[in-house]
């Protein structure tokens, strides 16, 4: 009778003491331990290492990254670029990465991030490139804005861009103050969205750090020649779309 | 024919009712606990539907928003009303299995309220903007030991109630409640310790995909299980169709389901090897998975043509939440295919997926359990058979439209996803019409919970019905046996 339980025990703590160190516990201590390879010797273009270990993972400070967390972005959000055999993510203008340049996302990318907010569900873009893709495309569109005031003004008044999107607005993130003096902080709103006048709306601390992460969300560091994608080119057509 | 074949001897029912009487108030402390959260989780789910196809609703009120709204309603969904409905069920079947009265009640309902505090402290931090955008492990860090505490304490008593217990072998019941009370501390301090803020993000990433795919099928589904291993031939009337059947589906689990949970990421940043034997286990699982299902529908069966699922509610959700399982299985598996997770992953079926475990595969097997156990320890019947079928089908209706209406508009929101030359807002617009099916699902599943709330609180009062005979679904009378 004890037996059966201890022999239950032991047989339990091994089926999951199996995968519990061969998947998940093995491999995690693999990875903190992982360091950045010298490719520099067989790559023609003085290529560091990868991941690069200079690369700025957040911009100013890694408050916005909290405020991703907490916010709940990653249940919309996701940040990885799938490899063709997973998924037509990489052809999609601007999502793996600059034209040409476009790659799946690897574990190196997220090296120093803690957490790699991998995502939930994709009910908006996926986000690993948007740091590129939103200049990109501004700049291919002749906008007047930065991408920083875009994704501020996107942040407070989604549906400014686009009438169907799901998105919340993250208007608490955001102060309604007089206009006077605060003209070059304030969010180019449309009318719609614009608070009375005499009145404008700058960001916060918050959103600033919040648009600092979304800015450094980037993960096409150049990479060895023998781990790029072969054969593969990005279209050129439409800068337009997505 | 008798719909509970009682062959017992007085001293054994007498033994039961002072196990049962034992019970009463640690179980029913659970059981409450748990419905008053799962009012508040299905509740919390429709207005996360709504958040997301109106957006504009109430969108300068940074606590209605979808980011925070629908990790909260997981939280209670999980760990208010399925962690306590679990541990409720688990104090009652070990109790009866190893057939010694639960001595602690005090000290489990200590321990309840230890829980209720932590689940509450991590609702209320998600929701104040402290959340960490972690499925299921969303709540600050902090939060979780609070939760080990209340969980440890409920479950260390199930020790010396074991060690009373009269020789015999171990029942295949008493295997899956071990196996659930020991893999849950092992996997939640797993996932904790390398969860968050550590030192590989990617692989935090896949331990919180791990996490939830392991808590599923080591929590929720063993739970489920042993109950209705208890359960099923206890009201057939018939021991198990094939015992040995039931230790394959045991081990099977046990050996396999550890290794799940990375092909939630199929493609993703790891090491092509894990999502790869994350989608193979998962794939086997189907063994475990048929094992049971088999089981289960040819005890229920036997020889006869009676269906006794019309008339036992226990039997009706314990034998829906079997198919259910069937379903998930099946599901399952085929996400781990490249051709199917090109189209799902990511989409809206992930939530239809994730709601079909926790609600229609655990939520109505333990509905059955509830409804067999809290007469047991009340010592009074469920008042209303037309409330428990009103649950009964007004869940079904609901886990259905969820399950169908996210895989169809999952199929249809990535298919347009994945034509990657046009917008991605047709994509969304798409899906939109879909959310609809998610919105009106939990409004039929807050619906149908109405009258079992109210019939459980009836029944925590001891104002059930004082009469011969359980409450049956449908009127029983000889002649309807043909």
């Amino acid at each position: 009778m004890r037996n059966d339980l201890w022999r239950l025990l032991a047989g339990l703590g091994i089926a999951f003491g199996a995968p519990w160190l061969l998947l998940v516990v093995s491999p995690y201590l693999g990875m903190t331990a992982a360091e950045p390879v010298d490719y520099s010797a067989d790559d023609k273009s003085a290529f560091i290492g990868y991941p690069d270990p200079n690369m700025n993972r957040f911009g100013e400070s890694d408050y916005g990254r909290e405020i991703y967390g907490s916010e709940g972005c990653a249940y919309c959000h996701t940040q990885v670029v799938r490899p063709t055999y997973a998924g037509p993510d990489m052809w999609r203008i601007g999502w793996g990465g600059r034209e040409g340049q476009a790659r799946e996302t690897r574990p190196g990318d997220f090296i120093g991030e803690g957490y790699a907010y991998l995502g939930y569900q994709r009910i908006g873009p996926d986000l690993a490139n948007v740091g590129t893709r939103i200049s990109e495309r501004l700049k291919a569109r002749g906008s007047a804005l930065t991408d920083r005031e875009w994704h501020h003004l996107h942040l407070y008044a989604p549906r400014q861009f686009e009438q169907y999107s799901s998105m919340p607005s993250f208007s608490h993130l955001y102060q309604k103050v007089p206009a006077a003096g605060r003209e070059d902080e304030a969010l180019a709103l449309d009318e719609e969205f614009a608070p009375e006048s005499g009145f404008v709306i700058v960001p916060t601390e918050k959103a600033e750090a919040l648009v600092d992460y979304l800015l450094s969300r980037r993960k096409d560091t150049p990479i060895p020649a023998s781990m790029k994608p072969v054969g593969f080119a990005s279209s050129s057509d439409d800068a337009e779309k997505e | 024919m008798s719909l509970d074949l009682n062959q017992a001897t007085p001293e054994d029912i007498r033994e039961r009712a002072a196990i049962d009487r034992s019970a009463r108030w640690p179980v029913l402390f659970f059981f409450t606990s748990a419905a008053a959260w799962l009012a508040v989780a299905t509740l919390l789910g429709f207005f996360s539907g709504l958040k997301l196809a109106v957006p504009g609703l109430w969108e300068h009120c940074s606590i209605f928003n979808y980011g925070r709204l629908f990790p909260v309603h997981m939280i209670a969904l999980v760990y208010g009303w399925a962690m306590q409905a679990g541990l409720g069920a688990m104090i009652w079947l070990m109790a009866r299995l190893t057939r010694s009265e639960v001595r602690n009640g005090t000290t489990i309902i200590v321990a309840g309220h230890i829980w209720n505090f932590g689940v509450s402290l991590a609702m209320l931090a998600v929701w104040a903007g402290k959340g960490r955008s972690m499925p299921w492990l969303d709540f600050p860090a902090w939060i979780a030991p609070v939760l080990f505490i209340g969980y440890l304490m409920t479950t260390l008593w199930l020790i010396p109630m074991y060690r009373a217990r009269r020789a015999g072998e171990v029942y295949v019941s008493e295997m899956f409640l071990i196996g659930a009370a020991v893999w849950f501390p092992w996997i939640f301090g797993t996932a904790n310790l390398l969860v968050g803020d550590s030192g590989s993000a990617v692989m935090s990433a896949g331990a919180n995909a791990w996490y939830m795919s392991n808590l599923i099928f080591f929590w929720f589904i063993p739970i489920a299980l042993g109950a209705a291993y208890y359960l099923i031939p206890k009201i057939a009337g018939r021991p198990i169709y094939s015992y040995p059947l039931a230790k394959v589906g045991f081990w099977s689990l046990a050996i396999l389901a550890g290794w799940t949970g990375f092909s939630r990421f199929v493609g993703g940043p790891f090491p092509a090897w894990i999502p790869a034997v994350s989608g193979t286990a998962t794939i086997f699982l189907l063994v475990a998975v048929l094992a049971t299902g088999i089981n289960f529908w040819k005890t229920v069966k036997g020889d006869s043509d009676v269906k006794l699922w019309e008339f036992s509610p226990t039997l009706r959700f314990t034998m829906f939440g079997a198919l259910m399982f069937v379903v998930y299985g099946i599901l399952s598996a085929l996400s781990s295919f490249f051709t199917f997770s090109k189209v799902f992953q990511f989409s809206h079926f992930v939530v239809g997926l994730d709601v079909l475990a926790v609600y229609g595969v655990f939520s109505m097997m333990i509905f059955g359990a509830i409804y067999y156990i809290v007469p047991r320890i009340t010592g009074c019947e469920w008042p209303s058979a037309d409330l428990i079928r009103k649950h009964f089908w007004f869940s079904t209706y609901g886990i259905g439209t969820v399950v169908l209406t996210m895989l169809i508009g999952g199929f249809a929101q990535a298919g347009q996803m994945n034509q990657w030359d046009s917008s991605f807002i047709l994509s969304v617009e798409v899906g939109s019409r879909w959310v609809v099916g998610r919105i009106i699902a939990w409004l039929l599943i807050t619906f149908s919970n109405l009258g079992f709330f109210y019939q459980l609180a009836l029944m925590f009062f001891g104002r059930g019905r004082r009469s011969e005979g359980a409450t049956l679904m449908q009127p029983h009378s000889p002649e309807s046996a043909h």
